[in-house]
């Protein structure tokens, strides 16, 4: 009874100590990573600012705050990094990269049209996502990370996607890997 | 007064290191951004864990309850492919006797957590709850009482990773999760298919294994798949059996692994449609095992010299059928509620079969095989889960159906009838087939909801509070509630402790078993054997329903991660438990002072004596748990991995329950002999060292893993035995031929080390330098070194 009462209280004095937020999870982290390094191995001729590489987030940012402090010294093709997160497609506006974190097929798709049509690169983690259209999609099997590059997808965006890039990646043309 | 020491430590922890912020964290990823691209492909990252949380997976090390994972990389780094024999080499507090000549039990033999009962693990494929199997073990083994998960029915290769929970857990998962819960996860979408072939053998030359396996998946559309792993697998036997002293020192009993051939099959198919994902897993596991009963002589009262000249060993050869799938389908609403609604279907079949017999009580024309019956569990569970994220929080539930069903079926006439040319020795020699008398078929029903709340009060501090009412239909209701906490003092030290209580219902196999032979005394017939809680001869002597065994756990716990590569984690526990579940001692006017009204009641019923199923015990288990992970990234795209892992838990008997006054007999002397009470506190080792490391390289691997094995003790009549701890080593080196081709050379045990006989005996039977020198209780088995080659083709 003694052990049981002093795990209670010392979690309660634990409680009144100061704290810091819990390391973002590994997984994400390196994600997070896959995004700037992702970038670098495009070409986006119609760059949507030529003062900075605008990453943007929709809907869900599973990255939290690490994102914007990871990015805060990097620069993409020259140019310093702005993280955007935004809730709407209406919110979009300019952007060089879309990172697509939407709960259903239907939401992700309307975002994927509409990141065709403005020659966005298109990065997500969700499954099926590169067969819909989306350009990059990122998993980790394994515990490693794997990538698949709708190659069409890209070509139909204006976006050059590196043959570095493409070496490592499982790609689909014609609708096939 | 250590959980005092542990928090001051971690206090210090805490107050040292406030001031530290997310730089590390920042500095640390950015050289994951500085590496080539080619480079960063290959990065590893941190296991993740399902189990413990209903809101999906997330880094294991994060969580608020202690969770080990086990990789494919660890599990496929063996010789051997049963999963709870490789098991018991990777995981601290996991126990996996091999019993032998236990009947039944040498065929499926049982494993544990913490000390604790087989059947107080919960066992999860994908989340979904796996079945138990209809085996009831009744001999003097580990677990003697219980009825546990088969492992060894499942592919290793189809197995991505092993979640292991250390903490009670019935406020989210229901039943049977006290010691912990065992989460197996199948390899899913984007895993390179495989085929592996093992041959290996002991040094002793005996226990020959030759092992093939597949595994292939199949891509669909939406990044869908169809996963097959298919294995054959052939183990022989090891025999370890001294001389028969009374036969010119002969050795005329096995005593070791049984021959055992396995055909193993798992699927796991996902095909996404819209917003829908459509599952269906399963498993199917088809055994044909052979293993000794006890050597009968040429002179034995049980042989007939005309069929058998020279004596006979009787051979139990089971053949056992188990499967289990899950169908369902999950998704997502347009509110970003998940859904996921199942149906699981579990089966297990046990059947008895003895060759190499006869029935004594038949004479000679007694068939020398016989088909003895046997058990079989159906389970059919029906579960929906909801989850949705509030900002921060989660909140899930879910609600769930079961429905389980226990047989037994009675075998040929010839294995269980009392014939006319013995009194005493009727039914197969060697295991003698349930009669109809002890055909059963019982079912029941289970209702449960639950609800789950992660509430995230600061960035820092997340509480997580469960509940889970269950309504069963023989013994009644439950209702639990877990509370766990989750402190992040700094950006390298987690703080984590909770509180639950959990329950485990008495299975069907404890409630329902029967099994019991005839003899003659005179005129009169008498039976003996293990009678079902409900059979008036039992329920006259004072067996009453069995109700469910009730659990409390505490858990207190810290992380402290001062880098990616490095963690070390101590975890503290205390498990209650009441109202245990156990067979009684043989109940019987020779082997206990009974009353005269007891005596009576035995005679009334022409049972010699019996055993049935109590709610008898109360005891508490404590220990800690510490963790260490360690790894080094070296040049050249090498790198060494060390996993570190000490447990130790301490089971004691706190009480028993009330005494059925009518026996005249304590309750101590009901279902606590010293034979009882030594293997329930100190059968089972109360600490292990796991150390497994691992060089990797482009070209070879090396595995290294040691490990030490506690003591433990069993019983030669009254007296306590103990057998010391042990180490052991295991190495393998694996040559990478080309990038898919890899040869691997391994050793299991390789210093060929046995656990400690029983010593000198006045027994014709156990002792060293008789036929049983060892005790079967021993946590590494007794067969020594072992040596194999695998060859690996990935495609």
């Amino acid at each position: 009874m003694i052990t049981r009462i002093t795990i209670l209280l010392v979690l309660i004095v634990a409680l009144l100590l100061p704290f810091t937020s819990w390391s973002l999870d590994d997984e994400l982290r390196l994600e997070a990573v896959f995004l700037g390094r992702f970038a670098s191995f495009v070409e986006i001729p119609n760059s949507a600012s030529k003062t900075q590489f605008i990453i943007t987030l929709i809907d869900k940012n599973p990255y939290g705050s690490f994102i914007y402090d990871f990015y805060k010294d990097k620069t993409i093709h020259g140019k310093p990094v702005l993280i955007r997160h935004v809730k709407r497609i209406d919110d979009i506006g300019i952007c060089d990269m879309l990172f697509i974190n939407v709960d259903t097929n239907t939401q992700r798709q309307a975002i994927i049209d509409y990141a065709l049509k403005n020659s966005i690169l298109t990065v997500s983690n969700s499954r099926g996502f590169a067969e819909s259209g989306g350009i990059i999609q990122i998993n980790f099997v394994n515990r490693k990370p794997t990538i698949k590059i709708n190659y069409d997808a890209a070509v139909k965006s204006g976006i050059k996607v590196s043959a570095p890039l493409l070496s490592l990646a499982t790609v689909l043309t014609g609708g096939r890997q | 007064m250590i959980v005092i020491i542990f928090f001051l430590i971690s206090f210090v922890f805490s107050v040292s290191e406030v001031i530290a912020d997310d730089t590390n964290e920042i500095s640390e990823t950015g050289k994951y951004y500085d590496m080539p691209l080619e480079e960063l492909v290959y990065v590893q990252t941190q296991s993740r864990a399902e189990v413990g949380s209903r809101t999906g997976s997330r880094c294991h090390l994060c969580a608020e309850v202690p969770i080990d994972v086990i990789t494919s990389e660890q599990l496929e780094a063996s010789g051997y492919t049963e999963l709870s024999r490789v098991l018991s080499k990777l995981l601290p507090s996991f126990n996996y006797p091999r019993p032998s000549i236990t009947d039944g039990t040498d065929h499926a033999p049982p494993f544990t957590l913490r000390g604790l009962n087989p059947d107080q693990v919960l066992v999860l494929i994908n989340g979904k709850r796996l079945h138990q199997g209809s085996l009831l073990h009744i001999n003097g083994t580990i677990g003697r009482g219980s009825s546990g998960v088969d492992l060894n029915t499942i592919p290793i290769r189809a197995i991505e990773r092993i979640e292991v929970l250390r903490d009670g857990a019935a406020a989210q998962y229901g039943s049977d999760a006290i010691a912990g819960i065992i989460n197996i996860i199948l390899k899913g979408y984007g895993f390179n298919n495989s085929v592996n072939s093992i041959i290996g053998k002991t040094t002793s030359g005996d226990g020959l294994m030759k092992e093939a396996d597949l595994f292939y998946s199949f891509p669909l559309k939406q990044d869908g798949f169809f996963n097959i792993t298919l294995e054959a697998r052939h183990r022989g036997e090891t025999n370890r059996a001294g001389g028969d002293i009374q036969d010119n020192g002969r050795i005329n009993t096995h005593f070791g692994d049984p021959d055992t051939k396995d055909i193993l099959l798992a699927i796991n198919t996902e095909i996404p449609k819209g917003d829908i994902t459509y599952y269906i897993q399963g498993l199917l596991n088809r055994r044909s095992s052979k293993a000794g009963a006890f050597y009968r002589r040429k002179t034995d009262s049980r042989n007939i010299v005309e069929i058998y000249p020279d004596g006979f060993l009787p051979i139990i050869a089971p053949k056992i059928l188990d499967y289990s799938f899950t169908a369902g389908l999950k998704g997502t609403t347009d509110d970003a509620i998940k859904w996921d609604i199942s149906y699981t279907q579990g089966f297990n079949d046990y059947h008895f079969y003895v060759k190499n017999s006869l029935n004594r009580s038949l004479g000679i024309t007694s068939p020398t095989s016989f088909d003895a019956g046997g058990t079989r569990v159906m389970q059919n569970m029906i579960s929906l889960d909801v989850s949705k994220r509030l900002g921060e929080h989660y909140l899930s539930g879910g609600l769930e159906f079961r429905h389980e069903n226990y047989k037994i079926y009675s075998g040929e006439q010839a294995s269980y009838i009392l014939g006319p040319y013995s009194d005493w020795y009727g039914g197969s020699q060697g295991f003698p087939g349930f009669s109809p008398e002890n055909e059963v078929s019982s079912s029941r029903k289970n209702y449960a909801a639950y609800l789950d709340l992660k509430y995230a009060l600061t960035k820092a501090i997340t509480v997580d509070l469960a509940t889970r009412a269950e309504h069963y239909s023989d013994f009644g209701s439950t209702l639990d509630g877990k509370l766990a906490l989750r402190i992040k003092p700094t950006s390298t030290v987690l703080l984590r402790a909770s509180m639950s209580s959990g329950f485990r219902a008495p299975s069907l196999t404890q409630s329902y078993f029967s099994y019991t032979q005839t003899i003659k005394d005179g005129n009169d017939i008498y039976t003996y054997g293990n009678y079902r809680v409900n059979h008036p001869a039992a329920q006259a002597l004072g067996a009453k329903d069995l109700k469910a065994e009730k659990s409390r756990h505490y858990t207190a716990g810290i992380v402290y991660q001062p880098n990616k590569n490095l963690a070390l984690t101590a975890d503290f526990f205390i498990t209650d438990i009441k109202d245990r579940i156990m067979p009684t001692t043989y109940i019987s006017k020779w082997t206990l002072p009974l009353s005269p009204e007891a005596i009576k009641i035995l005679e009334q019923y022409g049972i010699d004596g019996l055993v049935y199923f109590t709610n008898a015990l109360k005891t508490s288990t404590k220990g800690i748990d510490l963790r260490l992970q360690y790894n080094v990234d070296l040049t050249s795209g090498r790198n060494i991995k060390f996993l570190g892992g000490y447990s130790r838990a301490s089971t004691s008997i706190k009480g028993t329950t009330q005494n059925p006054h009518l026996l005249g007999i304590s309750m101590t002397d009901l279902v606590l002999d010293e034979y009882t009470r030594v293997t329930l506190e100190d059968g089972q080792p109360k600490d292990s060292i796991k150390l497994w490391t691992k060089y990797e390289s482009k070209k070879y691997d090396l595995v290294l893993n040691i490990n030490r094995f506690g003591s433990f003790s069993s019983t030669y009549g009254k007296e306590k035995i103990t057998f010391g701890a042990k180490w052991t080593v295991d190495a393998e080196f694996s040559y990478k031929i080309t990038k898919n081709i890899t040869l691997s050379i391994g050793g299991d045990n390789i210093f060929n080390v046995k656990p400690d006989e029983w010593g000198n005996t006045d027994d014709r039977l156990v002792g060293s330098n008789k036929i049983i020198k060892y005790s079967q209780y021993a946590p590494f088995g007794y067969n020594g070194a072992y040596y194999y080659l695998r060859l690996g083709i990935g495609f």
